[in-house]
């Protein structure tokens, strides 16, 4: 399965992959930019990969690469029992294309890596916050977010002070 | 949990779980609070009936235990005010009812929070 499956990615995605390879037996395949996603995306979902097991990124900007992002996506093909890994790079402020056209259940995903690494997806139905409140600001897995920020939100720093104030006047 | 099952038994105490905050006399603060949970938890303490009390439960709702991070509140003391605290990581059920033994005692101990002679609220 995986040798015909590559030997078919190459031909039709020739110039757009930069390394395909395996490692500790888990099929990987890096591409050069990111604008031949989406057509991936759609030609495996075409070849059994009906899957999408996660969609996540990574954030490399303390490792000196040229790139700051790696979006990571992990198919699987359910009918010939075979996963693949597709890494894509982008650069800071780069968007890449949502693929919740091929993949329905990126939707959350995509909405999840926007939240936490501020990594914008074009196309996607609704991209907002889907685990911090909508008011957060920053991005926390992002490398250059501070462990602690001074900042803390407003709907908290008013509710510190409405304690406060009972508490000034004996209220429990 | 265990403090409230058979082995241990809080009921023997006089105290009883309920299912409402409306019915409460006493929050246990049991796990650790996020900034995105706080006002949800104040929320709860707001419907509580006076006179009220709070008991922080294990470390994280002390004192935010080992999550020194961006989305954990340090203590829910920041939020609201907390009578009893019981550290552990978790707390023995032994912990937990000395917590709620200490809160009796202090109860005990309040005078004017409630009764016939109970301090006037102020209008905010």
């Amino acid at each position: 399965m995986t040798e015909g499956l590559l030997k078919e990615i190459f031909e039709n995605f020739n110039q757009e992959i930069f390394e395909v390879g395996e490692f500790r037996g888990q099929l990987y395949l890096i591409l050069k930019d990111r604008n031949s996603i989406k057509p991936l995306m759609r030609f495996l979902k075409e070849r059994s990969f009906n899957h999408l097991q996660t969609l996540t990124a990574v954030d490399y900007s303390q490792l000196g690469r040229s790139y700051r992002f790696e979006v990571v996506y992990q198919l699987y093909s359910i009918s010939n029992r075979c996963a693949l890994r597709v890494r894509v790079p982008l650069k800071e402020e780069e968007n890449i294309e949502s693929i919740v056209e091929e993949y329905p259940s990126a939707n959350f995903f995509e909405r999840e890596v926007f939240d936490l690494f501020g990594i914008r997806f074009t196309g996607h139905p609704d991209l907002k916050r889907i685990l911090l409140p909508a008011s957060w600001k920053g991005h926390p897995l992002r490398k250059d977010y501070p462990l602690e920020p001074e900042e803390k939100p407003e709907d908290f720093l008013s509710l510190k002070e409405f304690k406060e104030i009972l508490a000034t006047h004996g209220i429990k | 949990m265990a403090a409230g099952a058979a082995r241990n038994d809080l009921d023997r105490f006089g105290i009883i779980f309920r299912a409402s905050p409306r019915q409460a006399d006493c929050l246990i603060v049991a796990g650790t609070l996020t900034y995105k949970m706080a006002p949800i938890l104040r929320r709860v303490y707001d419907q509580m009936s006076h006179p009220r009390w709070v008991i922080a439960m294990g470390s994280c709702a002390c004192s935010g235990g080992v999550f020194r991070t961006y989305a954990t509140v340090q203590g829910v003391d920041q939020i609201v005010p907390v009578d009893i605290y019981v550290p552990g990581c978790p707390p023995r059920p032994e912990a937990l009812i000395e917590g709620l033994l200490k809160l009796r005692e202090a109860i005990k101990r309040e005078s004017k929070n409630w009764g016939p002679y109970a301090r006037k609220e102020v209008a905010i």
